[in-house]
């Protein structure tokens, strides 16, 4: 792993540099293509033109920002409260997205373009047909497919072009191979993806029951032991509960990124779907893969007063069996699909040389966004045909 | 003539010179106002709700009630925040006419006195007259200020349905055999067992000798428990129990200004979009059954106007990290929402002219007949006719 760069952030406006030096101070659990942004910040803010921050440098003061309130290089709770309770907030906000949109161009032309694959899978028990599935999503191109009979081979027909999982051809783990680690990633609400690859960063709710069960129960613990006082000091305390190798044997940054996202909000710890949509979007964001599948499913119907249980196990909270939510997990995933495009849409990475598919388990379309070079062969196409269009796409 | 004789009628002179003849007469119809015993009930969408699910095209499929009754009353479709975007410091900008910067999880109280406590002030109104029945478990602090001059003493009285229910929920699965929560008589006992033993920790701050609660408002509520846990609807949130305990507090106190904070559709952090939408519903539901016991009740019809608004909106789809799950973005999506007013005094119509949600509270005091004091908002003559 590389060593942080050493940048000079004393002439940077202290509501700017804040949340860069901590990055830096975390640099260890930085995906590579988190590292490679912050290298190429750091080296233009160096350069940057002296008016860059002078709005912000002269609403500082104003705000009241002073070495008092807010010390150089520190950014904690206290200072997102400060800023998020500051009545020249919305303006501050303003000016920060200013020096953003200047900044972006000069650092996305330095990033290398590569093609890039992105599949999002629905569960086979939605009950809606093809016509009705991404309804939020441009038009794109509807592809007719030749599904499997059996609906267990759907995804390693795509992935491996086999009806088994066959590694050798897993277009994950040819991903990984060619473009290094993190580069590839799964997630998913079962486990029917873990088997399509052993090199890809691969999260599966279903495999992380035992850590969010237990997460579950500390949170539960320090509400009931009142030792913390609010959601912000909870929140200090739960960067302290990391995945014990028993419940994720991964890599230390992985499994920090598992922490985080499962810890972001309530949801991604009680529903399954709003992990993947998470996890998803914070893969995007931090590290970029050059192919990520996100596979969704049925989020189970909320039982009685579970907005008062969140922290405890439904199924002994109640007599009540569990249901299948199938129309409520269809409602959820058309924005979720809309949710992870335009998340992608916001990166140089993705902007130009990325090729979407939205398929689900069982059905005989998928719906393909992408640039014109991604070819497909005509008619009717089996899951074979499609990963071998995916394959050459990546040159893997 | 006396001094302050003559400052009456100077200040009287002086503001018919520069005050707009709307505004004299707004003053005149809150005098009215008071003689006639306006009563007002502000509904908030707590939680959160944006356009988009709610007064839009797409939208209203999403609220039956209140788009059926947007034609019966004045309909803002501007109404924004331009104050900090949590819960409390949204609503606590809402009731006192002034944006609120205080702790964001209700750790301290408004900064800047209620409606609530100017209104009991000025009128010498009991303590019965004035209610918080909040859904949102963190709002024991909403009912009065740190303005000195005013606080407890002049507060309205503050109920959390939610927390009431997260207590009985809670103590029956904790039980050691295992509790059901779905058993309603279980959740039952528990709730009028906490009702006699727990109060102080839910948020009641009615209390007669000290410590001890008025025997009438406990029976009162131990009614609404009943009417909720032995309802037609197997009872699921405490958006319903806030519901049951307004109606019943209606009936039996008839107060004259009462704040319903619903908030189930902050359910929406969770992440699912089909939860949110039929949490929109539930409250437009229950905001509708509030309308109809105004109506059905004699201590309010044809006396008591509902102003219905959201506590803030959700971010919007393009702009931002997650949407519709968070609501910090401070994009339009986020502040810019709607204010529908219903009832007496309040003309039909449609505006597309930006009301604030500090304007609210101006507005409510001026229904009241009170002339509101320290408050940013500015009263909506639009509604006041």
């Amino acid at each position: 792993m590389s060593s942080p760069p050493r940048l000079d952030f004393d002439h940077v406006p202290v509501t700017f540099a804040a949340y860069f030096v901590e990055q830096l101070r975390g640099w260890d659990r930085l995906f590579p293509a988190e590292q490679d942004y912050y290298a190429r910040l750091g080296a233009y803010l160096e350069k940057a033109p002296a008016g860059l921050f002078a709005r912000v440098s002269e609403l500082e003061p104003r705000m009241g920002v002073t070495e008092r309130t807010w010390p150089r290089g520190r950014f904690t709770l206290e200072q997102v409260d400060f800023l998020n309770r500051n009545p020249l907030y919305a303006e501050w906000r303003r000016e920060i997205a200013a020096i953003f949109n200047e900044i972006g161009p000069a650092l996305d032309g330095a990033v290398k373009g590569q093609r890039r694959l992105v599949i999002v899978m629905a569960p086979g028990e939605l009950p809606v047909g093809p016509d009705r599935m991404w309804t939020r999503l441009p038009a794109g191109r509807r592809v007719r497919l030749a599904v499997p009979e059996e609906s267990a081979q759907y995804a390693p027909l795509l992935l491996t072009g086999k009806g088994k999982p066959a590694l050798a051809a897993s277009l994950l783990d040819l991903c990984a191979g060619a473009r290094g680690p993190h580069t590839a990633w799964t997630i998913e609400t079962g486990t029917a993806l873990l088997a399509c690859s052993e090199r890809a960063t691969r999260l599966s709710y279903e495999q992380l029951q035992n850590y969010r069960t237990r997460l579950m129960g500390e949170v539960q613990k320090i509400a009931e032991e009142g030792e913390v006082r609010g959601p912000r000091q909870l929140g200090e305390k739960l960067k302290t509960l990391q995945p014990r190798d028993s419940e994720y044997a991964g890599d230390p940054l992985v499994a920090e990124f598992i922490r985080a996202t499962l810890l972001a909000g309530n949801g991604t710890l009680l529903l399954n779907n709003t992990f993947v949509q998470w996890a998803s979007v914070q893969a995007l964001r931090r590290a970029r893969p050059s192919c990520l599948v996100a596979g969704f499913g049925i989020r189970n119907k909320v039982k009685p007063f579970s907005g008062l249980l969140i922290f405890t196990d439904q199924e002994k909270a109640t007599a009540i069996p569990t249901q299948a939510d199938m129309l409520g997990s269809y409602v959820d995933l058309e924005v979720f699909y809309q949710y992870i495009w335009q998340e992608a849409g916001k990166y140089v990475e993705y902007r130009r040389e990325t090729v979407f598919l939205f398929v689900a388990e069982g059905m005989d379309e998928m719906l393909v966004l992408g640039p014109p070079e991604f070819r497909l062969p005509e008619g009717e196409l089996r899951l074979e045909a499609v990963h071998g269009a995916c394959r050459e796409w990546l040159s893997v | 003539m006396l001094t302050r004789d003559f400052l009456k009628l100077a200040g009287l002179t002086i503001a018919q010179r520069i005050l707009p003849p709307g505004l004299l007469n707004i003053w005149a119809e809150a005098a009215e106002a008071q003689a006639r015993g306006r009563k007002v009930i502000l509904v908030t969408f707590g939680g959160g709700v944006r356009t988009a699910e709610t007064f839009s095209p797409a939208g209203l499929r999403n609220i039956p009630r209140l788009a059926g009754l947007q034609k019966e009353g004045y309909f803002y479709q501007n109404c924004w925040n331009q104050g900090v975007l949590s819960h409390f410091n949204s609503t606590a900008s809402i009731v006192t006419g002034n944006w609120q910067r205080v702790d964001d999880f209700g750790f301290q109280a408004p900064a800047s006195a209620t409606l609530f406590e100017q209104y009991r002030k000025a009128r010498k109104a009991g303590p019965l007259d004035a209610w918080v029945i909040a859904t949102n478990k963190s709002f024991a602090a909403m009912g009065a200020s740190t303005e000195r001059d005013y606080g407890l003493a002049h507060g309205a009285n503050v109920v959390l349905p939610k927390q009431l229910l997260l207590d009985a929920v809670s103590d029956i699965v904790k039980k050691p055999n295992g509790g059901d929560v779905a058993d309603r008589e279980a959740v039952h006992r528990r709730l009028e067992t906490i009702l006699q033993e727990g109060y102080e920790g839910v948020g009641w701050t009615i209390f007669k000798g000290g410590r001890q609660m008025d025997q009438h408002v406990r029976n009162t509520l131990t009614r609404a428990l009943g009417e909720f846990i032995n309802g037609p609807e197997a009872p699921t949130s405490g958006d319903e129990l806030t519901f049951f305990i307004t109606r019943e507090v209606m009936r039996e106190f008839g107060p004259r200004l009462i704040l319903v904070n619903f908030w189930d559709m902050d359910v929406a952090h969770w992440g699912s979009y089909s939860l949110y939408l039929q949490a929109v519903t539930k409250t437009d539901r229950l905001t509708g059954m509030l309308w109809d016991e105004v109506q059905a009740n004699p201590k309010y019809k044809d006396q008591t106007t509902l102003l219905i608004l959201p506590e803030l909106g959700r971010d919007g789809d393009m702009d931002t990290a997650n949407g519709f799950l968070n609501h910090r973005s401070g994009d339009a999506s986020c502040r810019n929402t709607w204010l529908l007013a219903l009832g007496a005094g309040v003309k039909k119509g449609a505006t597309d002219k930006p009301i604030r949600h500090i304007d609210v509270a101006a507005t409510a005091a001026a229904m009241l007949g009170l002339k509101a004091e320290g408050m940013t908002g500015v009263a909506a003559p639009e509604i006041l006719v």
